[in-house]
């Protein structure tokens, strides 16, 4: 076949491939552009997964009659004049590729009035043409309605997945817009059902309440990102509202969604040590920057944004996070029966802090709000948990989450004076390891020596155990380190360190099932409260269940 | 089954056999007591499949049988009973014990005999005697060392070596070493080595505190069980099945520092230096200072924790050689120390990453071998 350009239409489609991936792709466009309109009110009506009918209705600007057309046209848009604007991106849509590359793909109707107008324009396009135009009565605004979306491309409609899952992807799009603009009152209704509404109070509270339920809203801090570049604002999960999916997790820039893994890295480093392995937090992040040191237009549907300086956003984020959450730390409370009705939670945050490139990551202590009372202990239950009692209730402790807390501390404290305790072995000890974790050992047997292990390879897949650290002598090191170069190889090798240290307190830590007599749970009681996290034991489960005594009275009807 | 016999000696038997049953098992019948009658006598025996008690005591035995009924049931009623003569009476239908005693009767359900484990004979392979008190001494001074963790089974036992007329026990966890030998009192026909799980020896230790005649001991051909015989009480055990680590080559064979000091200084020394080092992993320093023309030679004991303070104490003792430091785990130093019968012990360092050697002086059948910790000075 000889080379020739393609036909317009062919060269619309293909682009709209790239814009239009499925039907949530056009209600996002159609969002972006009602909000770029300044509107207050969207409704956004989904019937058939998106394929049949998406409409779209705002109380925006409204287009003049005018350049209706022109609004069709590719690449034409009010929302940047020259080069220079794109520089300095305000509006979510710019490149003036969503309405053309929609009509590209689907039947499309649109009808619209600007302000001063007294009649608005509709205006009916099928296959990328203009079909047909009348004037028709409504109040300042656009409603935009697409049907048959990918009718005429049956490939695409077949890479489609079933009507819920593209509905579910709908909901997420416009429940991300209702969490970036707690102004504006969204409605989305999915096949007549209301799916979602938000009141538009200006509150991320409320739409966090809308979008995620009342058991995660009443369980948001507010982050109060201090005026600083970047700004960031917006709302995170307490660690007892995590979930098993990333899906919690929502980050706007300068209110434009997004999906960014350093910016969810960012907010899972801040969370470490709090949520269990698997659990991830529940975030709503705004971050404010200066346009040009964003750039948002890498990809057509623009959720991948660079930033010119990566480190200081991941930096302000992880700070930001973690100063709002060492505010809080607090004991899980014991699940009323019935719920009370939701109060919000929304504390100030600590001090603020100007985030510059270079800014460190070290924690921010987590301390004042942490500590623990001073508890008597009762009893032990089932042998696993203590029993206590502090001024404000009854707390029940797991033993082997809280050992391993101390633990942890203590041999983290140990390190970081040189002074890991080190028991020598009457005789050397062959350690025979795995192929996988012999890798492993002859990368890092060197460093083991830090944490107490004198090791060295005796050729083959053998190794001579010299001396291990006291804290473990007396438990089987031998599985320990095994189990130890195991999830070294899988996991990650940042923190190895960390890794080793888990590992160790885990093992040398009392276990559930046995029993304690009562000075050891006094000492054990006694050396968390001393812990500088002592409601969260390494892995991130907590250490301790708070029953209040307002929760007793309630429970047994004495309200 | 019909018998009579006294509640007093009843009693005692079911303590005696009560050390073997099984406590958390998948075999609910190992938590009974098997009764049987044995010519004149009454014969109880428990089992927990690793080690097994039987105990006879005398009894008036009117017709044969067996049974078999909760062991703790029958243990705490027994023992609740005023000391009278106890009619016992098996109804071999409904298998069910009856049992009589001044003016109480009860009646408890059993389970056939038949199904009870049977408790292996131990014949052949060698047999020998040693006596009691040598025999106590030896296990009190070596089954501590043995490892609680079970991630080398060997370990957890305890080697027992006859050779001629000689019995050597030997324990190690890897960390310390204890060994004892003790004359039999009757010699081995050939040299044999076994391993005995330390839990059965502190059993044995147990048995033994009331007794006086020499205790016989046994071992199968396969060396795959023991058996103790004392008065009355017969303790068979399972023996640990593998290799033990050739010791002696761990045992020091010269010194650069002895000290000779008092057990009971040494030992109050050390726990008072053990609170202070309870917060970390128990380490205790020591430093052995030899004396001069006119000072005697002294041993400082002292620990330190970051948060509580320290703890310094010294002790008169006979130096020879250099002067030494050295870091113990003040557990190992307390658990030797609490068992030596002598006034006196030396304790052999050569550095402070060498284990050391403690010694009780005035007997040459003990040595212990403690490895250090490895500490910043």
């Amino acid at each position: 076949m000889p080379i020739k350009a393609l036909a317009p239409q062919v060269v619309a489609r293909i682009a709209a491939g790239e814009v239009v991936e499925r039907p949530a792709s056009v209600v996002k466009e159609l969002v972006e552009n009602s909000l770029d309109a300044g509107a207050t009110q969207i409704s956004v009506e989904v019937g058939g997964g998106g394929v049949s009918l998406i409409k779209v209705t705002d109380n925006g600007a409204g287009i003049p009659s005018e350049e209706v057309e022109l609004a069709f046209e590719r690449y034409a848009t009010s929302k940047i004049g020259d080069l220079d604007d794109l520089e300095s991106i305000s509006s979510l849509g710019f490149r003036g590729e969503a309405l053309s590359s929609i009509t590209a793909v689907a039947q499309v109707d649109m009808t619209t009035c600007a302000d001063g107008e007294k009649v608005a324009t509709h205006l009916g396009l099928e296959d990328g043409a203009i079909a047909s135009r009348s004037t028709k009565g409504r109040s300042q605004g656009t409603t935009v309605t697409v049907l048959n979306l990918f009718r005429k491309i049956p490939a695409r409609l077949k890479f489609l997945k079933s009507i819920a899952t593209e509905n579910s992807h709908i909901a997420n799009v416009v429940s991300q817009y209702a969490l970036a603009f707690p102004e504006v009152k969204f409605s989305l209704s999915l096949d007549g059902r209301v799916a979602l509404r938000t009141p538009g109070s200006g509150k991320l509270l409320d739409s966090v309440a809308e979008v995620y339920g009342a058991e995660i809203a009443g369980n948001m801090i507010e982050l109060k990102g201090e005026a600083t570049i970047p700004r960031v604002t917006g709302m995170v999960g307490l660690p007892r509202v995590s979930r098993s999916g990333w899906g919690y997790l929502s980050f706007f820039i300068n209110r434009r969604w997004v999906n960014s893994r350093m910016l969810a890295r960012a907010v899972e480093e801040a969370y470490h040590g709090l949520l269990m392995v698997g659990r991830h937090p529940v975030a709503v992040i705004d971050i404010l920057l200066p346009a040009q040191d964003v750039d948002v237009n890498i990809h057509p549907t623009k959720s991948e944004v660079k930033f010119a300086n990566e480190r200081a956003v991941f930096s302000a984020v992880y700070r930001t996070v973690r100063q709002a959450l060492a505010g809080q730390t607090p004991v899980p409370h014991v699940e009323a029966a019935n719920k009370p009705v939701f109060s919000s939670v929304v504390r100030e945050s600590a001090s603020p802090t100007y985030v510059g490139a270079g800014a460190d990551l070290s924690f921010p202590p987590l301390t004042s709000a942490a500590a623990l009372p001073v508890l008597r202990v009762l009893g032990q239950l089932d042998n696993s948990y203590i029993i206590a009692e502090g001024p404000d209730g009854l707390y029940l402790i797991d033993q082997h989450a809280a050992h391993e807390r101390v633990l942890f501390e203590r041999i983290e404290r140990q390190r970081a004076q040189r002074e890991i305790e080190v028991q020598g072995l009457l005789e050397p000890m062959p350690l025979e390891v795995s192929p996988r974790q012999e890798a492993e050992l002859w990368s890092h047997y060197q460093e083991l020596a830090e944490f107490g292990f004198a090791i060295e390879p005796f050729g083959g897949k053998t190794f001579l155990v010299r001396a291990v650290p006291a804290i473990v002598h007396d438990r089987d090191w031998a599985g320990m380190l095994r189990e130890l170069l195991d999830s070294l190889s899988e996991g990650d090798k940042s923190n190895w360190a960390e890794t080793v240290i888990i590992t160790m307190a885990c093992h040398s830590a009392v276990r559930a099932g046995q029993a304690l007599t009562d000075s050891e749970m006094r000492e054990l009681v006694r050396q968390l409260e001393q812990a500088a996290t002592p409601h969260t034991c390494p892995h991130g489960r907590p250490t301790m269940i708070h029953l209040s005594y307002g929760q007793l009275k309630k429970d047994f009807g004495r309200t | 089954m019909k018998l009579s016999c006294l509640q007093e000696n009843l009693d005692r038997g079911l303590n005696v056999v009560g050390r073997a049953v099984a406590v958390r098992t998948t075999l609910p019948i190992t938590n009974n007591v098997l009764l049987a009658t044995d010519k004149s006598r009454l014969k109880l025996s428990a089992t927990n499949l690793e080690m097994a008690i039987s105990c006879w005591i005398g009894a008036k035995v009117e017709e044969e049988g067996a049974i078999t009924v909760p062991a703790r049931l029958l243990s705490e009623f027994i023992s609740s009973l005023p000391s009278e003569k106890v009619d016992i009476n098996l109804s071999p239908q409904t298998k069910t014990l009856g049992l009589k005693c001044a003016r109480f009767e009860a009646r408890i359900s059993g389970v056939d005999a038949k199904d009870f484990p049977p408790i292996p004979r131990v014949e052949g392979g060698i047999a020998t005697k040693v006596e009691v008190e040598a025999l106590r001494q030896a296990i009190g001074q070596v089954a501590f060392a043995a490892a609680t963790e079970e991630s080398r089974p060997v370990l957890t036992g305890v080697d027992a070596e006859f050779d001629g007329d000689t019995l050597t026990l030997a324990a190690a966890d890897g960390f310390r070493l204890a060994v004892y030998k003790l004359p039999l009192a009757q010699a081995v026909s050939q040299k044999t080595e076994v391993i005995i799980p330390a839990r059965t020896l502190a059993e044995l230790n147990r048995l033994m505190a009331d007794q006086e005649e020499a205790v016989e001991i046994t071992v199968n051909p396969e060396k795959g069980q023991a058996l103790f015989r004392l008065k009355d009480i017969e303790l068979v055990s399972q023996l640990i099945q593998g290799s033990f680590p050739n010791y002696s080559q761990l045992i020091p064979k010269k010194f650069n520092t002895k000290a000779v000091i008092s057990v009971a200084d040494f030992l109050r020394a050390t726990k008072t230096a053990s609170i202070f080092a309870r917060d970390g992993s128990g380490i205790v320093r020591l430093v052995v200072a030899p004396g001069g023309e006119m000072t005697p030679g002294k041993v400082t004991v002292s620990a330190r924790s970051e948060e509580i303070g320290d703890d310094v104490g010294d002790i008169d003792a006979m130096v020879e050689g250099e002067e030494a430091k050295i870091a113990f785990n003040g557990k190992y130093l307390t658990d030797v120390l609490s068992v030596l019968h002598e006034a006196q012990v030396a304790l052999e360092t050569t550095n402070p990453s060498s284990p050391g050697v403690l010694k009780p002086v005035g007997s040459d059948n003990y040595i212990h071998v403690v490895m250090p910790m490895f500490v910043q000075w």
